[in-house]
């Protein structure tokens, strides 16, 4: 769906189905220069499991207009505040790489009732290398190509597709493409800088699930267990693929959730 | 395409892995019509496409899957489709895209059966073309309409040889918000790949050079997840509301492989054009020896074309890397690495001495296919073509003593043996 959000046009894919505030509702976040489009394989599985579902495109990002945000805490509480306008009460929110880090912000001020947290391909920390925060500006669809590239496994490189007939490296380059050409060079900046996550870790009260990624080159498994270390009780899991865990492994990703879900109910 | 596999190793790699229960190296045939659901939960997944997997042949498979996920990697596209033929491909596109009351813009030099489909079959479901020619884009610009809603062509035309300027004619498109589809089998993503020029949509015949062996007949479509659907007005049925599982917007819900879920969810579920595992198979052993083979038939005919340009029984040859074809600059400049080995030549003593020659050689094949490891001659006017009035014939430049061949992989000295078979045979006739 498309709304009018703080003055421009933002998209919220909603997995095929209306967004009924009723009901329990996931909130998927994309990750550094993604849309809503990295969560094909969620929005839609989860909406017919009979959640409510939002992904929303963030400022600049897929369909939506807008100036992109230029750190995490804005980005916090741009979701926060689009949350409060959706009138959204139990929300779990499900972060992906850049979304995780989103999430953990998004804990400190929430004014929906938050029911949990669950990260996928996460940490609580996303340094970039300084060669790619150049290239984000100086060439994004480089930059991009490079990190559809590294973030994916071998399932990248061989071209296997858990969806018939589809290509991680052609489609994740042109999802990344669908933002304005400003949208990765924020994103990154934002991981890079944000400093908090220890601290942001440290205070969630809510049961949180992680699930991380054996040969992820974005935020690699060493520093995804540290996270998880940070988290009272984190349900955490490994799957054996690349950073693009939600397109690598989609059904293995959906059952864990799914599992996690069905325990909060 | 992979940053860390380049072609070569794509070729044989891309789409499989080995399975990991079995060990089989080479990519299973997959040989069942459909597939046993752990649950009610997962069938109804499939069903609603909310996550990927295959529920029924006609709409996926395995081996299939391995095949399209190749073509995907090799074209560098987004997604791909395979299907029962070439013309299933073009045919999947255009009803995916198009509906009663739009238009088309084509090149009017096309393969026979692309021009019968657009210019006899498809208006009778309110579908017009109109024909231009593929070498003047400004021509294609003019022809443009405000309900048209794709531009088609064929990367080298069969069987005039003509180049397609991609370059200039996406840029057309691309400033029309027009999606460029192309015909690119005689090229095949060995020579050129047409995503990197802006063309938007890739039909193939595989049967062709593709699988090139001249066994297993295969179409394909490829996405470059390239193009911007989001005009409800213009393209409804694939960014607005679809009546296919309640109301699916695929530009919204699959973005860059919209096309491609839209063709597997309406084209294949109900036309039904699948393609067999064993062709995708077959099709895919092939693919594995494409570069090799391509360099060799771009060795072979580069040879040939010495041969029949200073023989003194030939009138006339036609081939885009000789620098006395029209397109010879575009085809330099978006095919370095060869035209394709489609050669046309006409033999002095017109229509009888091309009909003396054909059934005068031995080695070479007289039959309607190109592009298999052996060499293939054909008689367009007489065969392939012989359903064109003179004038459309002539539209599409052709001659009624233009033979095509299509240059195999054999040593070409014993094709040029068997050619001077057949232009003793043209002499004889001549005397």
């Amino acid at each position: 769906m498309i709304i009018n959000f703080k003055g421009a046009k933002t998209y919220i894919g909603t997995g095929g189905k209306s967004l009924d505030i009723n009901k329990m509702t996931l909130c998927f976040l994309h990750g550094s220069g993604q849309n809503h489009l990295s969560f094909i394989q969620q929005a839609r599985f989860f909406a017919y499991k009979g959640y409510s579902v939002i992904v929303p495109d963030m400022p600049a990002h897929g369909f939506s207009d807008g100036n992109p945000c230029k750190s995490i805490k804005e980005n916090a509480k741009w979701i926060n505040d689009l949350l409060v306008d959706l009138k959204l009460k139990d929300v779990v929110v499900i972060g992906h790489s850049q979304g995780c880090l989103v999430a953990l912000e998004l804990n400190r001020i929430l004014k929906s009732s938050l029911e949990a947290l669950i990260f996928v391909a996460g940490s609580n920390e996303i340094p970039v290398n300084q060669f790619l925060l150049d290239l984000s500006k100086e060439n994004p669809q480089k930059a991009s190509q490079m990190m559809v590239t590294w973030g994916h496994g071998i399932d990248g490189d061989m071209s296997i597709n858990k969806w018939p007939g589809h290509s991680h490296y052609g489609e994740g380059n042109n999802i990344m493409c669908m933002n304005k050409p400003t949208a990765l060079r924020y994103d990154l900046q934002s991981c890079n800088d944000y400093s908090d996550g220890i601290d942001a870790a440290n205070i969630i009260k809510v049961p949180a699930l992680a699930v991380l990624a054996k040969n992820d080159q974005m935020t690699p498994l060493k520093s995804g267990l540290k996270f998880v270390e940070l988290i009272k009780n984190c349900e955490t899991h490994i799957l054996d693929c690349g950073h693009f865990l939600p397109s690598e492994r989609p059904m293995e990703l959906n059952s864990i959730i799914n599992s996690f879900l069905s325990k909060l109910k | 395409m992979s940053e860390n596999y380049k072609f070569d190793t794509l070729s044989l790699h891309a789409g499989h892995i080995p399975d990991k229960e079995t060990g089989s190296r080479a990519v299973p045939i997959y040989q069942t019509t459909s597939y046993v659901f752990n649950s009610t939960e997962e069938a109804a997944s499939l069903y609603n496409m909310e996550v990927g997997g295959h529920l029924y042949t006609r709409i996926s498979n395995p081996t299939v899957a391995a095949l399209e996920q190749r073509l995907a990697a090799l074209e560098g596209g987004a997604s791909a489709l395979a299907c029962s033929s070439g013309m299933a491909a073009m045919h999947l596109v255009i009803s995916a895209i198009c509906s009663s009351g739009d238009h088309i813009v084509a090149s009017s030099k096309m393969y026979g059966a692309n021009i019968n489909l657009l210019q006899h079959t498809m208006p009778r479901f309110g579908i017009n073309t109109d024909f231009v020619n593929p070498n003047d884009p400004e021509a294609i610009k003019r022809a443009i309409k405000p309900n048209t809603k794709l531009v088609f062509g064929e990367v080298i035309g069969n069987p005039g040889l003509d180049i397609m300027d991609v370059p200039e004619i996406a840029k057309i498109c691309n400033s029309k918000n027009i999606p460029l589809v192309l015909d690119a089998t005689f090229n095949t993503p060995y020579l050129m790949q047409p995503f990197k020029h802006g063309a938007n949509i890739i039909v193939h015949s595989l049967t062709k050079w593709l699988g090139g062996h001249g066994i297993a007949i295969g179409g394909a479509v490829v996405n470059g997840g390239n193009f911007d659907w989001g005009d409800k007005y213009k393209f409804p049925t694939i960014s607005g509301p679809h009546f296919a599982l309640g109301g699916i917007s695929f530009w919204e819900e699959f973005g860059p492989s919209a096309l491609i879920a839209k063709i597997r969810a309406e084209g294949m579920y109900n036309f039904g054009p699948s393609l067999s595992p064993t062709n995708a198979f077959h099709l895919m052993q092939g693919i594995e020896t494409l570069p090799l083979r391509m360099k060799k038939h771009i060795e072979n005919t580069h040879s040939i074309l010495d041969f029949l340009v200073n023989h003194e029984m030939v009138e006339w040859v036609k081939h885009p890397d000789l620098e006395t074809h029209p397109d010879h600059e575009v085809a330099k400049r978006i095919l370095p690495k060869g035209s394709g080995s489609i050669v046309a030549f006409g033999i002095k003593g017109g229509r009888e001495a091309g009909k003396a020659f054909i059934e005068s050689v031995q080695l070479a094949s007289h039959l309607a296919n190109v592009g298999d490891a052996k060499t293939l001659l054909i008689h367009p006017g007489s065969t392939t073509h012989s359903h064109l009035s003179s004038e459309a014939m002539k539209e599409g430049g052709l001659t009624d003593d233009m033979i095509r061949l299509s240059v195999g992989l054999e040593d070409i000295n014993d094709i040029k043996k068997d050619f001077e078979r057949g232009f003793k045979a043209v002499k004889k006739l001549n005397k």
